[in-house]
């Protein structure tokens, strides 16, 4: 099960919701340009570097981060520094990494061969005692990363360099999840000695991934160096230095201007300053990030399906990808997004499903109609909640707005300051007086089930977010056989199963795919620019062309 | 020293406390009256069970009576304990102290702009003929007219952007590259003022141009340029020295605007973003220290109109 940006709301990581927040932008008034892209030019990374480079700058979209601990936020600054058991290529295959091997080796046990090279920055070198010590600390119940674990009964360190994880039911979304951040390898050493202060600007972290940490100055920057001793050969960047710029436009004149090297995540309103750039291009990558709104509770309209159903065909997809995306996106028919599960066995079955569904479409008689046969008293409006600041969410909710105006449906927006948002994942009473929540979320490792799971089990079963209520036997036994079947192909077809069966019942109702989007300057290259950004090493390659 | 100046120092340091009081009760009270839950914040990076929430709230003394909350506050406060920031988890001491040496340079660098175009502009329009008046005039409408982020914009599109004369972001490291790098910013916090302090010396030294005291200077014959140090501009001074006190300790809350436009990690964008988060120590410290900031510039500015003018210090009575 994938933690999805959702989740990282629940984890109080607010700002993570709303990453293309910076755009609170002063920069849109110029003409922009909207066109679509055509989907086939999307690139998953930038060819490997051969020049060295002193010193690289690197922008933090997301802002600061609370803290580097891989288990508390989602930086993109940790992948570099913390590696995960296995690693994600930028298509989205999983592969080994510090991980020779992780197979099962019978249905409910999995083993984890280590490489005999890697050492912390530290120089000691990493034992299978680091690695349980590292999933244990996951599989705590108040982990983020808790999901990926539900299945596991022991972990145990079986040869210095080997870790065997026993299972209660074989899970056929184990390997995936730990080549996400719920297979972070830290250092039980370090991690011990430091205690509270782990991740902190005081306390650092100890990793083995191939930038080290060196100095984290809180409210300026955090700089990083070349790890000489990385097992997969040292990078080409001495120093790779990070810096908080969220907003917009500061970041698009910094970028313009040469000040920093790149990011991830550049506001989609800057397509044209980016585009006309003569210094950097901006690059277009596959990702798993959509938009969507879901029902926030089990009594209100929006839990109706019909209602969610209506709200779908009255909103033009097109012109959403416009206005929110300035095209720099394309429409999803359903939650679970296509480059999920694109470097996945079984890719084809998903991908034949996928194209069965059906899709997006504006139909705004149907939509009324089906608001008159839901019977829902249309005088009550219903509220959509978003984070304040979120220019993209703002833009969203109004479209929303609109779209219920057309077929009878009052909405009213809700902008919440961001911890009084991130409330509305962990408190019920939160969630009473909204009828929906907009949102951006994004999976960070292959898998189909992570939004199904959360979306549409029982509480008690991992759905965290399933708070209309929804309940179907069918749908349970088919997400629960496709988790538990190891044989790619038998459990895609579990999933599909369930899909056609949920899909229809938009517990979410989607928006668009948005894209990966990376701004650099000439000269450089080698970077990731997929979605695979969230979970590897994207600036292992970097450096000049 | 005399003993007027001993007065107003000693009733200062009692006002001093008692507005520290007064600020910290408020401030306490309004960070905990915002809507949003603090747990939300402390629950960073964790996916909170109500067991854990109950825990969280127990160990912060969140379910504490206000009183006692605030009286545990206080105490750290007052022991040296400034707190644990809930979102970063260190010592709100340490998120301060690397911001406070960017947001201090850059207020006494927009002070400075000010000082010398406000206050410079505003005795040349008093002095210069209608021409140089009209002129000031002309430019401190406009002046006053400009949010600061818009100037803002205005100075990276035209010295970062087409100019390439200053950097369009960041604080820099050393002293003079920080002075750089915070022209811009120092310049779009100071037009509003310049254009505010111009006008009020313009008005107090024209107001001391007519008075009797100055045409008797004259008449004796004492030179120009000393009639104007020491008769004019003197007694025109405490006029100007009264707003300095309110605005530079204003230019603390308001640099939350510049740091943001360019991208300065300083106190003004910690305090918006900590206040944002729910980020109750660190919203109630960098409060308190605005406040004290601002009561001691006040002071300090009185304190020097008293030197100037020693009558101003003699306590009125109502009859």
């Amino acid at each position: 099960m994938r933690t999805t940006r959702i989740t990282a709301a629940v984890a109080g990581a607010v700002a993570a919701l709303v990453f293309l927040s910076g755009c609170t932008g002063r920069d849109d008034t110029s003409p922009v340009t909207s066109q679509p892209v055509d989907s086939s030019k999307l690139v998953s990374s930038l060819p490997a570097a051969t020049g060295e480079v002193d010193e690289v700058t690197w922008a933090l979209v997301e802002g600061e981060p609370s803290t580097l601990d891989p288990a508390g936020d989602y930086s993109l600054a940790i992948p570099n520094l913390c590696e995960n058991l296995l690693q994600i290529s930028p298509d989205f295959g999983v592969g080994p990494g510090v991980a020779t091997s992780a197979e099962w080796a019978d249905p409910v046990t999995f083993v984890i061969d280590l490489r005999d090279d890697v050492t912390f920055w530290d120089g000691t070198p990493l034992t299978a005692e680091d690695v349980a010590f590292s999933l244990e600390r996951n599989r705590v119940e108040t982990s983020a990363w808790f999901p990926a674990f539900v299945l596991v009964d022991t972990i145990e360190v079986t040869d210095d360099l080997q870790v065997t994880v026993h299972f209660t039911a074989p899970d056929s979304t184990f390997r995936d999840a730990i080549a996400g951040a719920a297979g972070a390898v830290l250092s039980k050493a370090f991690v011990e000695q430091e205690g509270d202060a782990f991740g902190t600007a005081s306390g650092g972290v100890m990793c083995t991934g191939p930038y080290v940490f060196d100095e984290w100055t809180p409210g300026s920057e955090i700089v990083t160096s070349a790890n000489p001793d990385y097992w997969g050969g040292a990078p080409l960047v001495g120093t790779l230095t990070y810096e908080f710029i969220t907003d917009g436009a500061t970041l698009a004149n910094a970028l313009l201007a040469g000040e920093v090297d790149g990011a991830f995540n550049v506001p989609p309103a800057s397509r044209d300053n980016f585009a006309s750039s003569d210094s950097g291009r901006l690059v277009l990558g596959p990702s798993t990030a959509s938009y969507s709104f879901g029902p926030t509770n089990s009594t209100g309209a929006a839990a109706d399906p019909r209602i969610r159903q209506a709200l779908s065909l009255a909103i033009d997809r097109e012109q959403f990808i416009t206005t929110v995306l300035h095209g720099l996106g394309e429409p999803q028919s359903t939650f679970t997004p296509p480059f999920a599960w694109a470097g996945m066995d079984a890719a084809d079955q998903y991908t034949d499903a996928y194209e069965a569904l059906a899709a997006p479409e504006l139909d705004l008689e149907q939509a009324k109609q089906l608001v008159e046969e839901s019977g829902v008293d249309t005088s009550k409006p219903l509220v959509v909640a978003i984070p304040a600041g979120a220019k993209e969410l703002s833009q969203t909710a109004a479209i929303i707005q609109s779209a219920g105006a057309q077929i009878g449906l009052t909405i009213e927006i809700d902008e919440r300051q961001p911890t009084d948002f991130s409330q509305i994942f962990f408190d019920p009473a939160a969630r009473e007086s909204i009828d929906f929540v907009a949102t951006v979320g994004y999976l960070d490792a292959p898998g189909v089930l992570g939004y199904a799971q959360q979306f549409l089990l029982p509480a008690e079963l991992g759905g965290f977010f399933n708070w209309s209520g929804y309940a179907n036997d069918e749908v349970t036994a088919d997400l629960q056989t496709a988790r538990t079947t190891l044989d790619p192909a038998a459990s895609a077809d579990a999933f599909i199963a369930a899909q056609e069966i949920f899909a229809p019942d938009q517990l979410q109702v989607t928006l668009a795919s948005a894209y990966q989007t990376t701004f650099l300057q000439n000269g450089l290259t080698g970077v990731t620019t997929s979605v695979a950004v969230y979970s590897s090493p994207w600036a292992l390659h970097l450096g000049s062309e | 020293m005399n003993a007027g100046v001993v007065r107003t120092l000693a009733g200062k340091l009692g006002e001093l406390a008692l507005t520290l009081f007064l600020a910290s009760v408020v401030i306490f009270s309004a960070v905990l009256l915002t809507p949003g839950d603090p747990v939300a914040a402390l629950a960073g990076g964790i996916r909170p069970t109500p067991e854990l929430i109950e825990a969280i709230r127990a160990q912060h003394h969140l379910d504490d009576p206000v009183w006692q909350q605030y009286l545990h506050w206080v105490g750290g406060v007052l022991t040296g304990d400034l707190g644990t920031s809930f979102v970063y988890k260190t010592d709100v001491a340490a998120l301060i102290a690397p911001r406070i040496g960017v947001t201090v340079l850059l207020v006494v660098y927009t002070a400075v702009l000010i000082a010398i175009f406000g206050i410079g502009s505003g005795v040349l329009a008093a002095t210069r003929g209608p021409k140089a008046d009209r002129a000031v005039l002309i430019g401190t409408s406009i002046g006053m007219a400009m949010p600061t982020f818009v100037v803002a914009i205005l100075l990276i599109w035209v010295f970062a952007r087409v100019l390439g004369w200053f950097p369009v972001y960041g604080a820099g490291d050393g002293f003079a590259d920080m002075a750089y790098h915070l022209t811009l910013p120092a310049i779009s916090l100071a037009v509003l003022y310049i254009a505010f302090f111009s006008r009020i010396t313009r008005g107090a030294v024209v107001g001391q141009l007519h008075s009797e005291h100055v045409d008797t200077a004259r008449v004796r014959g004492i030179p120009r340029s000393q009639v104007f140090r020491r008769h004019v501009f003197l007694n025109a001074s405490p006029q100007i020295l009264a707003v300095s006190g309110v605005t530079v300790a204003g230019l603390f809350a308001t640099s939350a605007i510049a740091e943001q436009a360019f991208g300065i990690g300083g106190l003004g964008s910690l305090l918006t973003e900590a206040a944002a988060r729910k980020d109750l120590p660190v919203v109630q410290v960098i409060s308190l220290l605005l406040v004290v900031v601002f009561v001691v510039l006040n002071a300090v500015a009185d304190i020097a109109i008293a030197v100037i003018d020693p009558d101003s210090a003699k306590p009125r009575r109502n009859a």
